[in-house]
């Protein structure tokens, strides 16, 4: 068994271009497709879809090949020892859960509408998605209120998750995540919502990748606080020095 | 059984190697002991492993424990069965949680060490004061300033006790929302400083600073600007020659002899051989949660309710704080980008809410500090929408136009929430996880109401537009923050560990992390255990393995 530390670098970055399930069919893929296009739709902007999703989740479901990129984003890491039994148990898992929660969607198309989810309308999916969350369709975010909340867990992974839960969470994903993965192709999702991300991960290791634009350049440490004009036992900087000037 | 392998003894053993086993290897190494350190994850490169990947970094786990390899369970009550729940699940490698964490190294107060002094008997609570004061320690948090690496202004926080030096490298300038948060406190007459942070912005024992990704809280960092043991310390103890480090190297039994002394420990290496390496000194540093752990699994004829436990305390008065706060939203069509995503996680913050006000409604208080809103996936956005135009609509509106400022909850010991061994739930060797048993007290349900309402006065008085505040139910462990499950005093019947964290009933058995604090505290720990750690490693070096002992008076 290896260590973490050693796990070797295999494959390469996923095309999002590509057609070829690894693990759905081609009538679970079109579902898939059509579901990620209601849960990040296009408007003006574009979508899961054209972000491909689809290929992310794909990838992602097929075993352990797609877990983690490469530190530099170049491949894939060969997942090994206990950490591949995990692994397989999860995505089998989730395997599971893709494949019943797709049956229950199209069972509830046919049911109501005698058609399968892809040969809905969008309105008519998006009633089919209400009733498999078994939640109303989410309201917009309005300015001008307070909503409290309470104790929230941050850190987000998928274990454990039903079927609704988790495809929310993969297309996310898939429209967020590093285009290592398969989806955000060409950043098309971060370019969505203003994110000028690192072109590559390798960028994040060298210093290429920098966000110091996004700091404050016009400021002055007296006038932020106040009281260092009251203190004499150190000296008392005006700006910072170093890497962020 | 005896393990057939048994490497030579050495002077001391060390077993977790992330902020506070990082410390005594170098304080111990450099004091010229031969030290063994046994860290159960793997060692990763920090310019080798870490780049800001948002999905394998944050949502996959890469650098956290596998949850299905390493479960922990949770009930609120003794009455529940214990639910799998990955309850403060900090990072198990080398460096621990100095890889993933943001950095947030305030100091302690004055106060922090003398709770049940100030405070008496609080209903429901079992405060202690701590066995030394903050003028003890002062020395050493300024060691662990200048050694580790912390940024900082020197006076910036008037309600700071004395402080010895001032920092040895300049903060970080304020990130946009942290200038935000910055004039809503001067407009407020709060005092608002940059909070002091465990990285450098410069060249600072020849680091190199380069990290500006705002891939910060969670994410390994590729640079030498966060301080990790893993890029700093251990380094130095491996450079004494005095320093063996063996990663994945599970420890599961600490081992005494006849004389009731700890003979060393054993531990399954990658391969599943047992191996047993005996020392002087044995010092745990796993956290406060895995450290009770690994000494109520260490059962013998003597301790047959786990080392060094003749006072039955061993896992009980567990404090974890809990992270809360407050978001406030910027109207795009208006209000210039804040960029919350962007910055090393942390920007000003302010202590002004500290100290006891019973006005308030409680007693204690926490330190408050503006902080990213992170990255696309996971944006720091409760309610956010799950699916839909709504989602979309939302995201690209508020990415670049949020910001939080959150608390870190003083949380009170109660000797019913505490740490044992999941009857039930085993983890991949086949030994029984950590049970954490907890219910939040009155008063931290108040404090952080109290707390949060202010971070949303804050907010509003910054210009935001819509506010969501986000109050204590329970404890979710969100901070890896873990303390009390061994808690120091004077009295033997009391208290697990003396005034140097060393074992009441074992003496060569000392517990270097924050399980020996008595009180949580109302600031990030990670400082205060790393100048304790340093401190009674000190003891260790001058004092104990050369047959002398020191004693503590009282203090008043």
């Amino acid at each position: 068994m290896s260590s973490k530390a050693d796990w070797k670098t295999i494959l390469e970055p996923v095309n999002p271009d590509s057609n070829e399930p690894l693990f759905f069919t081609k009538h679970e893929w079109d579902t898939v497709e059509a579901i990620a296009s209601r849960i990040i739709p296009t408007d003006h902007d574009p979508g899961a879809k054209e972000a491909r999703a689809v290929v992310f989740i794909d990838r992602y479901l097929s075993g352990i090949s797609y877990i983690f990129a490469s530190a530099d984003g170049s491949g894939f890491l060969e997942i090994d020892g206990k950490h591949a039994h995990s692994w397989r148990a999860r995505i089998s898992d989730l395997q599971k859960v893709y494949r019943d929660g797709l049956r229950v969607v199209d069972e509830v198309s046919l049911s109501n509408y005698s058609k399968k989810f892809v040969a809905l309308d969008i309105e008519s999916q998006d009633a089919v998605l209400v009733k498999v969350s078994g939640q109303p369709k989410p309201g917009a975010v309005n300015l001008g209120t307070t909503e409290p909340a309470t104790t929230f867990f941050q850190f987000v992974s998928d274990d454990g998750l039903p079927f609704w839960p988790a495809i929310c969470l993969h297309v996310k994903q898939g429209f967020y995540a590093d285009p290592v993965y398969g989806g955000n192709k060409n950043h098309m999702g971060w370019k969505v919502i203003g994110f000028d991300g690192p072109k590559s991960l390798k960028d994040t290791m060298d210093g290429t990748y920098t966000t110091a634009d996004k700091f404050t350049g016009d400021y002055n440490w007296g006038d932020l606080i106040p009281v260092l004009a009251n203190q004499s036992d150190f000296p008392v900087p005006v700006k910072s020095e170093g890497m962020y000037n | 059984m005896t393990p057939k392998v048994k490497p030579a003894p050495v002077d001391v053993v060390i077993v977790g190697l992330g902020a506070n086993g990082g410390t005594a290897a170098k304080v111990l190494s450099e004091a010229g002991l031969k030290v063994v350190g046994l860290e159960r994850g793997p060692w990763l490169k920090n310019d080798k492993h870490y780049s800001g990947d948002e999905l394998k970094f944050v949502n996959r786990n890469y650098m956290w424990p596998d949850s299905k390899l390493t479960p922990r369970t949770v009930r609120r009550s003794e009455t529940e069965v214990a639910e799998p729940y990955p309850f403060s699940m900090t990072p198990q490698l080398v460096g621990g949680g100095t890889n993933h964490w943001a950095g947030w190294v305030p100091r302690p107060r004055e106060s922090d060490f003398m709770l049940r002094s100030l405070h008496g008997d609080v209903e429901g609570a079992s405060l202690a004061d701590w066995p030394f004061r903050y003028d003890h320690l002062e020395p050493y948090l300024t060691k662990i300033e200048w050694e580790f690496g912390v940024s900082g202004i020197a006076g910036a926080d008037k309600t700071e006790p004395f402080r010895s030096k001032p920092y040895p490298s300049m903060p970080l300038p304020p990130t946009r929302w942290g200038k935000k948060f910055y004039d809503a406190c001067n407009k407020m007459g709060i005092n608002a400083f940059p909070i002091p942070h465990a990285s450098v912005t410069n060249g600072h024992k020849g680091r190199n600073p380069f990290n500006r990704t705002s891939f910060w809280n969670q994410y390994g960092d590729p640079s030498g600007a966060r301080s990790n043991t893993a890029t700093t310390f251990i380094p130095e103890a491996i450079a004494t020659g005095n320093f063996e480090l063996r990663s994945e190297a599970f420890v599961r039994e600490v081992v005494v002899g006849k004389d009731g002394k700890a003979t060393g420990v054993i531990y399954v290496d990658e391969d599943g051989a047992e191996i047993q390496q005996d020392a002087k000194v044995v010092i745990l540093t796993l956290g406060a949660i895995e450290s009770a752990r690994l000494m109520l699994m260490s059962k013998s004829s003597k301790f047959p309710d786990g080392i060094a436990n003749s006072s039955g305390l061993v896992g009980k008065n567990a404090t974890f704080h809990e992270y809360l706060f407050a978001i406030g939203f910027f109207d795009k069509d208006i209000d210039d980008p804040v960029y919350g995503w962007a910055g090393n996680y942390i920007s000003g913050g302010t202590m002004d809410f500290y100290e006891t006000d019973e006005s308030r409604g409680y007693i204690g208080g926490s330190i408050t500090a503006a902080s990213q809103t992170c990255h696309p996936i996971n944006m720091v956005f409760p309610g956010r929408p799950l699916w839909g135009q709504a989602l979309k609509d939302s995201d690209r509106t508020f990415f670049s136009h949020a910001m939080k400022i959150g608390l870190i909850l003083h949380d009170l010991p109660q000797e019913a929430n505490r740490v044992d061994l999941d009857p039930n739930v085993k983890d991949y060797m086949g030994l029984p996880v950590a049970r954490i048993t907890h219910k939040a007290h009155k008063n931290d349900i108040a404090m952080g109401k109290w707390q949060v309402d202010k971070n949303v006065e804050i907010l509003e008085m910054a210009g935001a537009r819509k506010t969501i505040p986000v109050y204590l139910d329970q404890m979710t462990g969100n901070t890896c923050h873990q303390h009390g499950t061994a808690r120091m005093g004077f009295d033997p019947a009391k208290s697990v560990l003396n005034e140097w964290c060393q074992s009441h009933d074992v003496e060569n058995l000392f517990v270097l992390d924050g399980s020996g604090f008595p009180t949580a505290t109302g600031v990030n720990p990670t400082l205060t255990m790393m100048a304790n750690a340093w401190r009674c490693s000190d003891y260790i070096a001058d004092y104990y393995l050369k047959g002398r002992e020191m004693r503590l008076d009282q203090p008043k």
